[in-house]
């Protein structure tokens, strides 16, 4: 059991970063905001915490503690110029933001090492300190989602206008969407480069966004589960798929297309809606039946 | 007064849809404004409740200028919308679309909760669990009423509550609407439906191209010759 357990810990631990930076997209998508600015957010809390450890000896959980500052200054800071924009223009604006953390990682060599990156970073977290950055995340969106911010966040996502017909701040309720997305995506871009060794530019590029956004689209935008469901989607695939070696990617897209088309919501939030339907739709039976029985 | 608008003009799309209204609403009335479709009825609505942006004039309410204030600041002070097309958030149930509602109350205090929104309409709270978008027309237009309701209104703007419903479940709004006028709430009421809004109200505006055309007790204007000519199908 226990080399069993050696044998897949690579696996669960990826599964479990790639789970935080999920939570930081969801945030975003659950209040209606089109951001994919996790990458860029993650990116900042890597090179902070990589570099106030390996250059400054600063202890592991205040160098993370400071990433999750940094990804929070940051977003809030992003939400500012983009209040204006919805829909599609956000996307691309938080696109080039992501392009501009990795183009200025890539030439501020003195800094972030350049295309090399920073490579003698010690490995500082280890799975418990993941499960417990999972789990707290998981909690703060858990509360989240039964406060007031979170029916705040789902009017808006739902419809703009009568969210405002309900006292929602349109602006207030995005910029707290950008906070808390770089909060987490800050948190767990320092977890990930103090568990990594070495990190480089690259690796917060197009591909880690897709990858990101990816998990979201699988797994749903709206509940606690989806995140788990599309990580664990995307974390097991390429295990299973492994006979297919280079045909993978092909895997992963067809995947993809036959979600979208047949869970639209993803497979977390979709199938807990249809449950939630087939029970609504159950009930509604009952008291039309109720009622005419009623003379 | 709650509610005084002067001289407001407002524009949809660089069209002039509204050309200097002036309209009061009491503390505790009702008032119904008629008019043809496109006369700017909603336009109105809009321009009250801070969704259209290009207003000039006077909005004053409860003595104080909100002309200048965002949609959802208007909201938390009391003035709530009930926009037409009843705006469902269709993935929340029924009991979850009243919770919302409650945002709108800010720092005020409310007697509304869902106790009372249930009795008010027993029918909803037989749904509670339901999806919203498994309600009907008419539970629907309930649901937007219990949800406005439920942030606590001072003034309630509703937008053609009978629209699409039939003849039944619009007097089962209607009764509702009376009651809780009755109660003391300030209602401006935006109907197509001009013979059940006049029957429904103490005063009534009747507006034509973006202007008030003719004003007075709404018993008065279900008897003038030519609203009954143009509104109420002569």
């Amino acid at each position: 059991m226990m080399s069993y357990y050696q044998a897949y810990q690579p696996i669960i631990d990826f599964f479990l970063l790639n789970l935080g930076f999920a939570y930081s997209q969801q945030v975003a998508l659950r209040a209606g905001v089109f951001s994919v600015a996790t990458a860029g957010f993650g990116a900042l809390g890597a090179y902070a915490s990589a570099i106030l450890v390996t250059r400054m000896g600063i202890s592991p959980a205040l160098a993370i503690a400071t990433a999750t500052l940094v990804g929070t200054a940051v977003g809030f800071l992003l939400s500012v110029p983009l209040a204006r924009l919805r829909g599609v223009f956000q996307a691309i604006a938080t696109l080039a933001f992501v392009e501009v953390i990795v183009s200025f990682l890539y030439y501020a060599e003195g800094i972030t090492g350049g295309a090399i990156g920073i490579n003698n970073i010690p490995r500082m977290v280890s799975t418990p300190a993941l499960l417990a950055a999972v789990a707290a995340v998981m909690y703060v969106t858990w509360a989240i989602g039964r406060s007031g911010v979170g029916r705040a966040f789902d009017a808006l996502r739902q419809d703009e206008t009568v969210a405002a017909c309900l006292g929602v701040s349109i602006r207030n309720y995005h910029a707290l969407a950008f906070v808390l997305s770089g909060a987490i995506g800050g948190l767990f871009g320092g977890l990930q480069s103090l568990y990594v060794f070495s990190i480089e530019p690259g690796q917060f590029g197009f591909g880690f966004m897709v990858a990101i956004l990816t998990a979201i689209v699988l797994g749903g935008r709206g509940t606690l589960i989806g995140p788990v469901a599309g990580c664990a989607i995307l974390a097991l695939l390429p295990e299973i798929a492994r006979p297919l070696a280079e045909n993978r990617p092909l895997v992963n897209g067809v995947i993809l297309i036959a979600v979208i088309i047949y869970l639209p919501q993803g497979v977390g939030d979709g199938l807990l809606l249809q449950w939630r339907n087939r029970r609504s739709a159950r009930r509604a039976r009952a008291i039309e039946e109720a009622s005419r029985a009623v003379p | 007064m709650k509610l005084s608008v002067r001289g407001l003009a407002a524009s949809y799309d660089g069209i002039k849809a509204l050309r200097g209204v002036d309209i009061d609403v009491g503390d505790a009335e009702m008032v119904a404004l008629i008019g043809a479709n496109g006369a700017g009825k909603s336009t109105l609505l809009n321009s009250l409740s801070g969704f259209v942006r290009q207003r000039s004039g006077e909005i004053r309410f409860e003595g104080q200028d909100i002309g200048r204030l965002d949609p959802h600041a208007i909201s938390r002070r009391g003035l709530l919308h009930v926009p037409e097309g009843r705006q469902m958030l269709s993935d929340m149930t029924v009991l979850e679309n009243l919770q919302v509602g409650v945002l709108a109350r800010g720092n005020r205090t409310s007697a509304w909760d869902e106790r009372k929104v249930f009795d008010l309409f027993p029918v909803l709270e037989e749904r509670k669990d339901l999806a919203a978008a498994t309600l009907s027309g008419g539970q629907q237009q309930m649901l937007a009423i219990g949800r406005a309701l439920m942030g606590g209104p001072r003034l309630l703007l509703l937008d053609e509550p009978s629209l699409g419903l039939s003849p039944l479940i619009t007097d089962q709004v209607f009764e509702v609407l009376e009651t809780l006028n009755r109660e003391g709430l300030a209602i401006l009421l935006v109907e197509q439906n001009a013979q059940r809004a006049l029957a429904a109200t103490s005063r009534a505006y009747v507006m034509e191209r973006g202007t008030i055309v003719a004003q007075g007790p709404s018993a008065e204007l279900a008897s003038n010759a030519s609203v009954i000519e143009h509104y109420l199908g002569g």
